[in-house]
């Protein structure tokens, strides 16, 4: 009876663990791109999976930090913990604090000051200094879990090695360490495990043209996890779940009672099942990533590095760029202009051309830290549109600085099975009818863009009346709304989880294809229009290469490689009209006319101090 | 004996140039406003409300995912230390195994298995049972914590409990101490360093979080890791940030503190 308790104890805690587990490996074999919807089995991702050098190569290094990182953190931390045993109460104390700060503090500060102090120090960006970062934030996870198993040895039995001649060193390898090598292994795992799914810390530590797996995963986020992800994670899985089987099987123990008639053939079965098997693959593991390592390394020579958002861009424009100009691309993905801006700001590393958003342009611009471009090198930008150009202006005044890469307008997107009115207007996310059925964008300046749409004001307000206002509504809003959302307002609404959503106008592309009920519209009392554009910093090491990369990406062929790849707006007329497909060509949601597009707004750099007006405001919205 | 404290040397200088040096770092952005000068606003910007109110949602969760865990996780660490499996890999199996997997991955898989047309709930219908409509609320964030955290409960307990001195129960045993006697004068206390290390590892991370509350609660639930990790990120506010996580920290740390007074075993583990 107890046995059969204990069993189904077992069971559950198995089940709550491998639920999510078992969806992600389901996940790897579906058809459909979106995690919201099952389009059938298919084993495409894993032959993509493979042919993926960029994954491929950001497994290698990832699995190379976590295993370098996890082994210098259990020798530092282990050591650390056989000295602290000895010290006082007080010093005790102190050690045991310092040791829970990495653990205490958010992440992203942790990221930043030590991208600080490796600046500081002049270390450059790079491998080193994400193994530094790992070891450091490594090192509490062992001593929290060598310090206990330490502490229940027992004295008498090293203090009778010692009697009995052992040399102190010998006694503890002999008599102590022996007692605590189960914490020093759990300790050596979790270490490993944390290395392997830290984000933060590693992208800020990070130099160009380095990628672990999770700095991948993260920078997709906004455009949606790409299903060869779940493929690796599940090779991943089923690799090591093989070898802990193998490691674990033993015809030994079977048989123990008759240990002495083992022969000499299973012994060597056993032998090669245990040690050389494992040996061996951790030998591949090493050497692949010796292989994938050599062959990112930077070859010198004429490049140029560029720093672009996540999913942004067809890696075949960047094989294509490298063949024609013969200059190599170093090239680095960001998650928000948050995450880039820093990075740009401290100088950390000297990029050539960065992609950010039209308020973060003009806030760049403002603080000198953009470089002018010499648009005789750009003679591709008349193929982009003048409407964009002129809409550049209210971030970019005398078009100097950025040349427009994608753009967007900020809408609702509705499910016609589940609204039957028509929708026009921003209102509609007040109607009580859709009570839990609205997804609304979580983030500062689309909420208040909204809002203050929504009155019939300014969405760069910086009027404090008209914010109340706008902050009241909100509040207002917030029961009616089923969550706030970022990039999961598309898989939410392809899986019918909700009726309206707010999302920009790229993403409404997708969404139709994997479900035709989604209808988008521009409300009409206005929006946001969006623009990403190609920037080149001031302390850019190759501006020249940064132009023509310029030149490349506006030419009408890869401008529309790029439309393919991304689905947001292009604005390059050349390219528009080269698409084939007649219904995209002519799409409003993908290219609204010049009427639409009256009422549009882009962002504004509003200051640092109204930021911390609307951050606030939207906090209390949050916490209402 | 103290030769043997150099041991701590390499981790002391570890410590200052990567934990200490950034945490001056932080202090210093935390005390001073955008112009450089020396300001308590940034602290005092914690008594606003909505972040009172974030800090002690957060405080409520991370307790409740504490308790949770340490109810989950102590007779599971005694049926594993007392089952004659193959123990360490199935711990492995059960626990680590699964960390594998990304952590947002495995957060986002939350999500499917939780939404309203989600898997549960379209096998609940199959089963004519009544839905389970807990996505966005409160309590999927304290069951995505309860799922990431586990493992960081069960791991140094079991690893107490394995080493338990088996003569000692034994004797307590013959002693005429029955079984919940055992349990509470032998086999508690001397785990106790165990559930210190666990309540440590699964607090700590539960109060900071805000990838979970983000994926599960909707983003309607804002913890005081969410105001942090905005304020960075979306607000660009350093100063207002590093204030911020200070006040975090010393919260922890006092929370570390009350739980470390139970932690009497300063004599134990005489090496």
């Amino acid at each position: 009876m107890k046995q059969a308790l204990r069993r189904l104890y077992l069971g559950l805690i198995f089940v709550l663990m491998y639920a999510p587990i078992v969806t992600l490996i389901v996940l790897s074999f579906n058809k459909s791109k979106t995690r919201a919807k099952w389009g059938g089995f298919t084993m495409q991702w894993y032959r993509n999976l493979l042919e993926n050098e960029q994954i491929m190569n950001a497994f290698y290094t990832t699995l190379i930090i976590a295993l370098l990182s996890a082994i210098a953190a259990t020798v530092i931390g282990t050591m650390a913990c056989v000295a602290i045993q000895v010290m006082g109460r007080r010093s005790r104390r102190a050690l045991m604090a310092i040791a829970n700060i990495p653990m205490v503090n958010p992440e992203i500060v942790t990221a930043v000051s030590l991208m600080l102090v490796f600046i500081a120090l002049r270390i450059g960006l790079g491998f080193r200094t994400i193994l530094l970062s790992h070891i450091t934030f490594n090192i509490p996870y062992v001593i929290l879990s060598v310090m206990p198993k330490l502490r229940q040895t027992s004295r008498s039995t090293y203090e009778a090695a010692l009697d009995l001649g052992a040399s102190p060193l010998r006694a503890f390898f002999q008599v102590v360490f022996p007692d605590i090598v189960p914490g020093v292994l759990s300790g050596f795992l979790l270490s490993f495990t944390m290395s392997l799914d830290d984000f933060v810390i590693t992208h800020f530590t990070k130099g160009p043209g380095i990628d672990t797996l999770s700095t991948k995963i993260y920078t997709e986020v906004r455009k949606g996890i790409k299903p060869e992800i779940y493929a690796l994670s599940t090779l991943l899985f089923v690799t090591v779940l093989l070898l802990l089987i193998l490691v674990n099987y033993s015809p030994e123990k079977k048989e123990s009672h008759v240990k002495k008639t083992i022969t000499r053939a299973t012994r060597i079965r056993y032998m090669a099942l245990r040690r050389v098997l494992p040996a061996f693959m951790a030998l591949v593991v090493i050497a692949g990533g010796i292989y994938y390592g050599s062959q990112s390394s930077l070859t010198g020579g004429d490049s140029v590095i560029v720093y672009n958002w996540g999913e942004y861009m067809d890696p075949a424009v960047l094989e294509l760029f490298e063949e024609e100009t013969g200059i190599q691309v170093i090239y680095e993905e960001f998650e928000t202009n948050e995450i880039m801006y820093p990075k740009i700001k401290t100088g950390a590393i000297a990029y050539d051309v960065v992609c950010p958003s039209d308020y973060m342009i003009q806030r760049m611009i403002e603080e000198n830290l953009l470089a002018k471009i010499d648009f005789d090198k750009i003679p591709n930008i008349q193929n982009i549109g003048s409407t964009y150009l002129e809409k550049s202006t209210e971030f970019d005044p005398g078009n100097q600085y950025s040349v427009p890469y994608c753009w967007g307008t900020l809408g609702i997107l509705y499910n016609k099975t589940k609204v039957d009115e028509p929708i026009d207007s921003w209102s509609v996310l007040w109607d009580e009818r859709y009570a839990d059925s609205i997804l609304m964008q979580d983030s500062v300046r689309d909420a208040f863009a909204v809002a203050l749409c929504s009155l019939g004001y300014s969405l760069n307000s910086t009027d404090l009346d008209e914010l109340t206002a706008a902050r009241d509504l909100l509040i207002q809003q917030k029961p009616l709304v089923q969550a706030y959302v970022v990039d999961q307002v598309r898989d939410k609404m392809i899986g019918n989880e909700a009726a309206l959503g707010v999302i920009y106008s790229g993403e409404a592309i997708f969404t139709q294809r994997e479900n035709p009920n989604l209808e988008y519209v521009i409300p009409k009392e206005g929006s946001n229009i969006w623009i990403d554009s190609w920037v080149i910093p001031k302390n850019a090491q190759h501006k020249e290469n940064a132009e023509k990369f310029i030149n490349f990406l506006c030419r009408p062929d890869i401008a529309l490689m790029n439309f393919d790849y991304i689905t947001y707006s292009t604005p390059n007329t050349a390219a528009q009209e080269l698409i084939e497909d007649e219904n995209i060509r002519s799409s409003t949601i993908a290219f609204p006319t010049d009427e639409m597009l009256e009422n549009c707004t882009a962002y504004r750099f509003l200051g640092d101090e109204m930021d911390s007006v609307y951050n606030e405001f939207w906090n209390q919205v949050k916490s209402n | 004996m103290k030769r043997r404290r150099l041991l701590a040397g390499p981790y002391l200088f570890w410590s200052v140039s990567f934990i200490i040096i950034p945490l001056f770092l932080i202090v210093w952005y935390g005390l001073t406003s955008a112009d450089g000068g020396f300001t308590l606003q940034n602290i005092a910007k914690i008594t606003t409300p909505e972040n009172l109110k974030a800090l002690g949602l957060s405080l409520l969760l991370a307790f409740l995912c504490t308790v949770i865990c340490l109810l989950l996780a102590y007779p599971l660490a005694m049926i594993l230390s007392q089952s004659s499996l193959s123990q360490s890999s199935f711990i492995v199996l059960i626990f680590i195994l699964p960390m594998w997997m990304n952590f947002l991955l495995r957060t986002l898989a939350w999500q499917t298995l939780l939404e309203k047309n989600g898997v549960i709930n379209q096998v609940l219908a199959l089963l004519h049972l009544p839905a389970i409509d807990i996505i966005n609320t409160p309590y999927a964030i304290v069951l995505g914590m309860v799922y990431d955290f586990l493992p960081f409960m069960v791991l140094p307990i079991y690893n107490v409990l394995v080493k338990l001195d088996q003569d000692m129960v034994n004797a307590a045993r013959d002693l005429g101490a029955n079984s919940v006697q055992t349990f509470l004068k032998i086999i508690l206390p001397q785990s106790v360093p165990g559930i210190i290390s666990g309540i440590t590892m699964v607090f700590v991370p539960a109060m900071t979080t805000f990838v979970i509350s983000d994926l599960l609660g909707g983003g309607k639930v804002l913890l005081i890791g969410n105001v942090i990790e905005q304020t960075f990120k979306q607000g660009n506010n350093w100063n207002l940030g590093s204030g911020l996580s200070l006040v975090l920290m010393v919260f922890v740390i006092a929370s570390m503190g009350i739980v470390n007074k139970y932690d009497k075993d300063e004599t134990g583990g005489a090496f």
